[in-house]
């Protein structure tokens, strides 16, 4: 039961930084006729969640159940990019350069602090409940 | 398994100071990537890349780079792969080239004397960085942004390896993402592509210059490659994740660093960064980038200290080594305005002394020990574990090392040869020109006998 409900709870929160990713993604496309330089700013920091995300959720499913630290490993891995990615949000999304409007800027900057405490928190409960250590 | 499992001291210095790490505080070789990308996502990386700028340009820049990494990549990687065998540190390793004495004295020339003196300049040159971005605030003047980054940084040092891991693993990916970001930005705000190639410097130095030039850069973290290969999983995790950073990834530092100084005309990277109009993203690029790097650095020397004088566990260490480079930078640099031209000048010379004593590692477990002493299995070269004996001095080490360093400054002195190389190649050949001949002609090469303690040192 125990295993199930890790391997349940890694896919969801890997797969819900994959869902703020592409939220982020989709607001790139909203600007991009507005500021090419705040299109590509998602499509690399989302992108780069979107990616590893989806890897590691294809690789997360096809541990078997049992295996709780090879799914805690992966997981863990994977939020470790997201949340740094999240970090990269709250950094860029208002810095000049991109020339995003406020309120798709303040839009950016509320999801990456989102991703980086929620990429925390589930480090923090994958890795105390799997017993794999945040430095994996 | 190592042969120097069931060897287990007593671990009285934390994180296995002077003892060989155990098989369950293993990590994986991606673990041992990630640590050494923290310590190379520093923002004198970048700044080594504005060096080459000022002699190549783009296209010229990129291979110079590859080819002075892919030495380091060969050189680090071989001293790596012996702390990833061994399971042993740097300090530990020494015992063997050098003798136990003589590893003291390696410890103070490789790590307890230049990591605090770079410690203190790196915590200074944060503190600068920080009141270039921000000028008009008493918390980011000099002395007190390198007072706060040299404490934040002692922090994490503090903790030990776990702490490092974890700060590296939130930083790192948005540190290099940074970097990618600010090098399009500026190729973006000077045109295009196209500037990046036309874009050169007025005259073109020799290839050999620039390639020195990078070796020089990076030769003396590659001797401490095995604090960190030594928790590797396999004995090769090491070696790898050092070869791909250095290769792959100080390469792309340099070369952004570089492209972004030919395109601004700027030689500080982070206000060319911050002119492009990223702000704050550069100032964190500075303090994620200088803190991974300088806690490592912290953390290394706290290691060399205890090997050192087996005296103090390594928390004690940090907080005394931290305190000693923070009130440098902060007051002796920061508040006073002293240069610190003195102190770099010091760890300068004691440069030219590190790489021969990588050179002895390697002439030692990759050539004496297998072909001379018939030590074939790697494992089974380096024994560590109370009782275990060394002798006091290995004479032809202490010999190749100060004859390396020396033809090292000589050859700087005189302009010949690349330096960095010419003290290498002269320690590998007088190490084994002296210790070969000594064993097969029966003469004792080591003098003196020490025995290993329950603590390990």
């Amino acid at each position: 039961m125990a295993s199930e409900s890790i391997k349940g709870k890694a896919l969801t929160y890997v797969l819900i930084m994959l869902l703020l990713a592409a939220i982020t993604v989709v607001i790139g496309l909203l600007i991009k006729d507005i500021t090419y330089r705040g299109y590509y700013l998602t499509l690399t920091l989302g992108g780069i969640v979107l990616f590893t995300s989806g890897i590691y959720t294809v690789l997360i499913k096809l541990k078997s159940d049992e295996d709780i630290k090879g799914i805690a490993t992966s997981a863990i891995q994977a939020l470790w990019i997201s949340t740094s990615m999240g970090l990269g949000y709250i950094v860029t999304a208002n810095a000049p350069y991109f020339q995003i409007p406020q309120a798709y800027a303040a839009a950016l900057f509320v999801i990456g602090w989102v991703m980086l405490l929620f990429g925390l928190y589930s480090l923090l409960k994958l890795s105390r409940e799997s017993g794999v250590p945040l430095a994996v | 398994m190592t042969a120097n499992e069931g060897t287990k001291g007593k671990d009285v210095f934390g994180d296995f100071a002077t003892l060989v790490v155990p098989e369950e505080h293993t990590k994986s070789t991606l673990n041992i990537f990630m640590i050494y990308m923290g310590v190379l996502a520093v923002i004198a990386a970048i700044f080594a890349g504005s060096g080459l700028a000022q002699m190549y340009d783009a296209a010229t820049m990129l291979e110079v780079a590859f080819i002075g990494n892919l030495i380091l990549a060969i050189y680090g990687g071989l001293i790596a792969y012996v702390g990833g065998s061994t399971r042993a540190n740097t300090y530990m390793i020494l015992r063997y080239p050098l003798g136990r004495l003589g590893s003291l004295v390696g410890n103070l020339i490789v790590s307890a004397i230049p990591l605090v003196v770079w410690f203190a300049v790196e915590t200074w040159l944060f503190g600068l960085t920080v009141n270039v971005i921000y000028p008009d605030n008493p918390l980011t003047s000099i002395a007190a942004a390198s007072i706060w980054g040299g404490l934040l940084m002692m922090v994490t040092a503090y903790y030990g390896f776990r702490a490092m891991a974890i700060l590296s693993y939130i930083t790192v990916p948005f540190w290099y993402t940074l970097v990618v970001i600010g090098f399009f930005a500026s190729v973006d705000l000077a045109g295009g592509f196209d500037k990046v190639w036309v874009a050169r410097p007025e005259v073109i130095a020799p290839l050999g210059v620039g390639i020195t030039y990078v070796v020089g850069l990076y030769a003396s973290g590659s001797v401490i490659t095995s604090d960190v290969a030594r928790y590797g999983k396999k004995p090769w995790s090491g070696a790898v994740a050092w070869a791909v950073h250095v290769t792959i990834f100080m390469t792309a530092l340099l070369f952004a660093g570089g492209v972004m100084t030919l395109l601004t005309n700027s030689p500080n990277v982070i206000v060319a960064i911050a002119q492009i109009g990223l702000g704050v993203g550069a100032l964190l690029l500075a303090i994620l980038g200088q803190w991974t790097t300088n806690d490592n650095n912290l953390w290394s020397a706290a290691l060399a200290w205890i090997n050192t004088t087996g005296k103090l566990n390594k928390r004690v260490w940090v907080v005394i080594l931290g305190v000693i480079g923070t009130l440098i930078a902060g007051l002796w640099a920061g508040l006073w305005g002293m240069s610190l031209e003195p102190f770099i000048n010091f760890a300068v010379y004691l440069g030219y002394f590190i790489p021969p004593v990588g050179a002895v590692i390697i002439a030692d477990y990759y050539v004496f020990r297998p072909f001379i002493l018939g030590l074939r299995d790697p494992k089974e070269r380096y024994k560590f574990g109370p009782g275990t004996k060394y002798p006091l001095i290995n004479v032809p080490g202490i010999v190749a090392v100060a004859a390396g360093g020396a033809i090292a400054w000589f050859t700087q002195q005189i302009g010949w040869g690349a330096p960095v190389i010419n003290g290498i190649v002269s320690a590998f050949v007088i190490y084994l020109a002296l210790i070969v001949p000594m064993e097969k002609l029966g003469i004792s090469w080591g003098v003196g006998e020490w025995v290993e303690s329950s603590t390990g040192f």
